[in-house]
């Protein structure tokens, strides 16, 4: 899943025919105004500013300003360019038109199994959370398409009457074109308002879920798609993220500051389940990190230098489950090759090194992760024959 | 039993060398249950037409490789499953093709990445068509006994270890394609092993979902419990615990889900498969997937590691009420034959090398030359003669004989564009021959009459040598049994028009004072023969063969010095003409002298 910033969110919906306010995205207060001069509706309307950056809770960090005319707008993206909110520096402002109105709206779309589901009520804003029971949805099989009735029904079924029922149904629509043809998984627009203007409906704030494995399909997306957490990737992630793009195979990496056991595991399920038992054991994970499909050792070794490269670390919980075709030798000697850089740049003193794997070319693998012993690690190593998460319970007994 | 893959399983692998490594993994296990291979036919429009050449025990089997499924169907119409291993970006399709042919009941994807639409829009089809479609991100299916769709179950090893060439009585159902393995593995250590295991792959919205599966192990009598390992994410888990929960179910069911770590981690921060994602208002969590198991009267261990105690808890109370017995394992099982590189290994077959070098090895991690390594010899400076010393005569040559080797290769690189050599390799790089061959065709020419001439020269100066001749003796001795003596003589050089060349060596090699022996019985041949006739003079090959042979270099090697040498002249030719784009040249009808018959009538065929 991708997670999309409103700019080009709400560009995506644009071009499906959903009405935006006016917006601009700027990295400087310098170009804010030499648009300014340019666009009329910076001058004729009120302004909205926003740090346009993955970031939850904007209005409370102040990252939000409303009202503003246009000097007042270049002003607050002055002072939100280059703050540092947690481990994220603002570098972009979205400055959008404000559009006057007066009722709140909520639409939205999300992926369900059978295919989407259209969520729509007559109420928006904070109104729609505390009122979730009045959000009417319409489920649709994948390759369906609604209809016309289906998607009036829904507007009337959500409250609407007159009007406005015509265009809600109207707006759905147009969220489910963008939803279906953009490969989203997550639309959700709230709130949708009529403009005062010409009654039209705006979409005025745009989350937007993408496909990220549909990419190939999109030469359009021309934007980065931003973190998920809520904080910006740190520069060891970045790189790992890298070697991921260019191997066959996978590696993955997401360090959680504070933790003292790092993981270092093989399997997209198997990591899940060693964490577990960090968490039932009571430790403190330092990371995730997960390596599956074969990845060639030199992308492994990466991952390990990354891995003992976390402060303070404790124990490194070296777990897999029993392979099916990545081979633990090679692997292995990706690991073995970053535990000995690691140790040779003064890292690993007094971590402990826990190993458990099974699958081919076990027994080599294993058997050049003991060897490690007589090199000065303190190394703790078991085949298949001990349980998956033993070695955690062995790790962080007390 | 089994459900899915059975003993009348015939497959079809779409896809590259991803299918190509399945197929080997699967003719592993058909070979360790001794059934023939199940894989009939590949679809690979690039290499339709072909075959891939399966490993099947110590043999290959030929299986041929088809455009489209519906010619593999057509040529092979026991197909009834395929496998997918084609990039996500083609992956919809190939799934909708398969799904299409009638032939064709279960269709398994392995590719990972395909968007989730797709993978929504071929599970819809597949329900339409009544089949199954299993996937993306699915590491296979096995049955025990029968049949293996895929690399899961891994290794051969790990198939002996894991019990798999026999049936048992747990069914297994994962996401993941690693815990896969590991829940056979475990299944096998602590109960009678599987019936079949399934990955339905990590994603999202996998083509078919734990309860679809469920429903066919109740109705698999073989099958007694089935162990789902779930994930956070989706509601997959719910619908098999409302499933369970909905009536009184034959089978057992055991669970777990992983993702209770969530709980304790920042917020918004999710990893694992694709799917493991928690929904926004906490449905799909780690907890309320392990509760709603529970309340189905699912057994739900605390945590993974718990799993195998549970399952042995469980095959002893289906062994006490008689539902199962114990398996009595065969005695033998077929080994899976070693390879050439593996038996040797293990010191268990000796064979004999089809070849012999005593000169050079490059096993480690660089070239060694009679021992030496390449990087040492550059580094206490060695040069390209001792390497030619190293590999032509198995020593390491002094300064000395590396200045006259350098000397020698110096003097005959190259001899301008008109000689054999040379002329052929500018008409082959003329005709837009490509490098190596117009050298080669340069290189051709060298022989008794052009450039050759220094092997058989200096065997004759050392023959006299060695036995003592003096040069009448010689002269006679080479008119009687050789003919003209090689090295003496030349086209255009004479004694008052001596060949610089050879001035320059020979002086060279006298100011060194260094013992040379054929290169004075030489130069006293040459004193007789050039007063006989005015060009028999000792010539460029001549000489450079008396050194050689003075410094040692065995007689068989004396041609490639002038091979080596030349060499360098005619890549320069090559390259020369290639800088100037030169065009194709022939002949001139006037540089021909046309002694053919005149034009004639051809006299009816008898």
């Amino acid at each position: 899943m991708a997670k999309v910033l409103e700019g080009p969110g709400m560009g995506l919906m644009k071009k499906w025919g959903i009405h935006v306010p006016h917006y601009v995205v700027v990295t400087s207060a310098d170009e804010l105004s030499k648009l300014g001069q340019v666009n009329d509706w910076m001058k004729q309307t009120k302004l909205v500013a926003k740090a346009h950056e993955a970031l939850g809770s904007r209005f409370k960090l102040g990252l939000v300003k409303v009202g503003l005319d246009l000097n007042g707008a270049v002003a607050a993206t002055k002072d939100m360019v280059g703050r540092q909110v947690g481990s994220i520096t603002i570098s972009q402002v979205i400055v959008s038109e404000m559009v006057p109105h007066k009722e709140e709206y909520y639409c939205a779309v999300k992926s369900t199994r059978e295919g989407a589901e259209i969520l729509v009520a007559n109420c928006g804003g904070i109104e729609v959370e505390s009122n979730w029971e009045r959000v009417k949805r319409l489920c649709l099989d994948v390759g369906q398409t609604p209809s016309p009735e289906q998607l009036e029904k829904l507007a009337r079924d959500a409250g609407f009457t007159g009007s406005v029922a015509k265009k809600m149904a109207d707006f759905a629509g147009k969220m489910f074109s963008c939803f279906d043809n953009e490969d989203a998984q997550y639309l959700e627009v709230n709130p949708v308002v009529t403009r005062e203007s010409d009654g039209e409906l705006i979409a005025l704030d745009a989350v937007t879920l993408l496909d990220g494995d549909a990419k190939f399909r999109h030469p359009d997306w021309n934007f980065q798609f931003a973190a998920e957490f809520g904080r910006a990737y740190s520069k060891n992630e970045v790189e790992v993220m890298a070697v991921d793009s260019k191997i066959k195979g996978s590696v993955k990496f997401i360090e959680i500051p504070g933790g003292d056991t790092a993981m270092l595991p093989a399997g997209g399920g198997a990591s899940v389940y060693y964490s577990d038992a960090v968490v039932a054991r009571g430790g403190k994970l330092a990371n995730y990190a997960e390596y599956s499909g074969d990845p060639p050792d030199w992308a492994v070794e990466v991952l390990t230098e990354k891995v003992c490269s976390l402060p303070g670390i404790k124990n490194i919980i070296v777990g897999g489950a029993i392979a099916n075709f990545t081979d633990v030798k090679k692997t292995f000697g990706g690991i073995i090759n970053g535990f000995r850089k690691a140790k040779g740049d003064g890292k690993l003193k007094g971590v402990k090194i826990w190993v458990r794997r099974g699958g081919p070319r076990e027994r080599e693998g294993l058997d050049a992760m003991r060897a490690l012993k007589d090199e000065g690690f303190d190394i703790h190593v078991f085949d298949r024959n001990t349980p998956l998460t033993d070695i955690v319970d062995k790790a962080l007994q007390k | 039993m089994s459900i899915l893959a059975n003993k009348d399983t015939r497959v079809v692998i779409q896809g590259g060398a991803a299918g190509v490594n399945a197929a080997r993994r699967m003719a592993e296990f058909c070979y360790l249950i001794k059934r023939p291979l199940n894989v009939e036919a590949f679809v690979y429009p690039p290499d339709a037409g072909k075959t891939n050449e399966i490993p099947y025990g110590s043999g290959l089997i030929a299986i041929p490789i088809y455009r489209t499924i519906a010619e593999a169907t057509k040529h092979h119409p026991t197909i009834n499953t395929s496998l997918v291993y084609i990039g996500a970006d083609r992956a919809m399709k190939g799934g909708m093709e398969a799904l299409d042919d009638p032939h064709i009941k279960v269709v398994s994807m392995i590719t990972e990445g395909v968007p989730e639409k797709d993978a929504k829009l071929l599970g819809a089809h597949a329900r339409k068509l009544g089949k199954v479609f299993n996937g993306p991100s699915s590491i296979g299916i096995i049955s025990a006994g029968a049949c293996r769709l895929g690399v899961i179950g891994g290794a051969f090893d790990n198939l002996v270890l894991s019990k798999l060439y026999r049936e048992g009585s747990f069914g297994v159902i994962t996401k993941s394609g690693g815990l896969s393995n590991e829940i056979i593995w475990i299944c096998s250590q602590f109960a009678d092993g599987i019936t079949t295991a399934i990955g339905i792959g990590g994603d999202a919205y996998p083509g078919t979902d734990y309860v679809s599966y469920l429903e066919m192990f109740e109705n698999d009598p073989q099958t007694k419990a089935v162990v789902i390992v779930g994930e956070m994410g989706g509601d997959l888990e719910e619908r098999a615990a409302e499933w369970y929960g909905a009536k009184k179910r034959r089978v057992k069911l055991i669970g777990v889900v992983s993702g209770f770590c969530q709980e304790s981690l920042p917020k918004g921060m999710k990893f694992g498969h694709a799917g493991a994602k928690e929904g926004m208002k906490g449905e799909g969590s780690a907890r309320s997937k392990s509760d709603a198991l529970k309340k189905s009267g699912a057994i739900v261990p605390q945590t993974f590691g718990a799993l195998g105690p549970v399952i042995k808890d469980t095959y002893q109370e289906l062994l006490k009420s008689g539902q199962v017995k114990e398996i009595i394992e065969p005695v033998t099982l077929p080994k899976l034959p070693k390879t050439i590189e593996e038996a040797m290994k293990a010191d268990e077959v000796m064979v004999a090398p089809l070849i012999r070098t005593t000169i050079s090895d490059d096993r480690g991690d660089e070239p060694c030359y009679d021992g030496y390594p390449a990087s040492e010899l550059i580094n206490k400076g060695y040069e390209i003669p001792h390497v030619i010393g190293l590999l032509w005569d198995k020593r390491l040559i002094s300064k000395q004989e590396a200045e006259i080797i350098k000397r020698i290769m110096m003097l005959s690189a190259d001899h301008g564009p008109c000689v054999s050599g040379a002329y052929a390799t500018i008409l082959a790089a003329c005709a837009g021959i490509g490098l190596s061959q117009a050298v080669a065709a340069g290189l051709i020419m060298i022989g008794p009459r052009f450039g050759g001439a220094v092997t058989d020269a200096g065997r004759w100066f050392k023959y006299a040598v060695d036995n003592k001749m003096n040069v009448d003796e010689f002269l006679a001795y080479m008119k009687k049994n050789v003919g003209p003596v090689p090295g003496i003589g030349h086209r255009v050089k004479s004694l008052r028009n001596p060949d610089k060349r050879v001035k320059e060596l020979v002086g060279y090699v006298k100011s060194l004072h260094i013992k040379t022996p054929c290169l004075d019985f030489a130069l006293a041949v040459e004193q007789v023969t050039a007063a006989k006739k005015d060009n028999l003079i000792l010539n460029v090959d001549g000489t450079m063969a008396a050194v050689l042979v003075d410094l040692g270099f065995p007689v068989d090697s004396l041609n490639g010095f002038f091979i080596l040498s030349r060499t360098i002249g005619l890549i320069g030719h090559w390259v020369d003409q290639k800088r100037q784009d030169s065009r194709l040249i022939r002949l001139f009808d006037y540089l021909v002298n046309y002694a053919a018959p005149k034009r004639r009538e051809v006299p009816p065929l008898k």
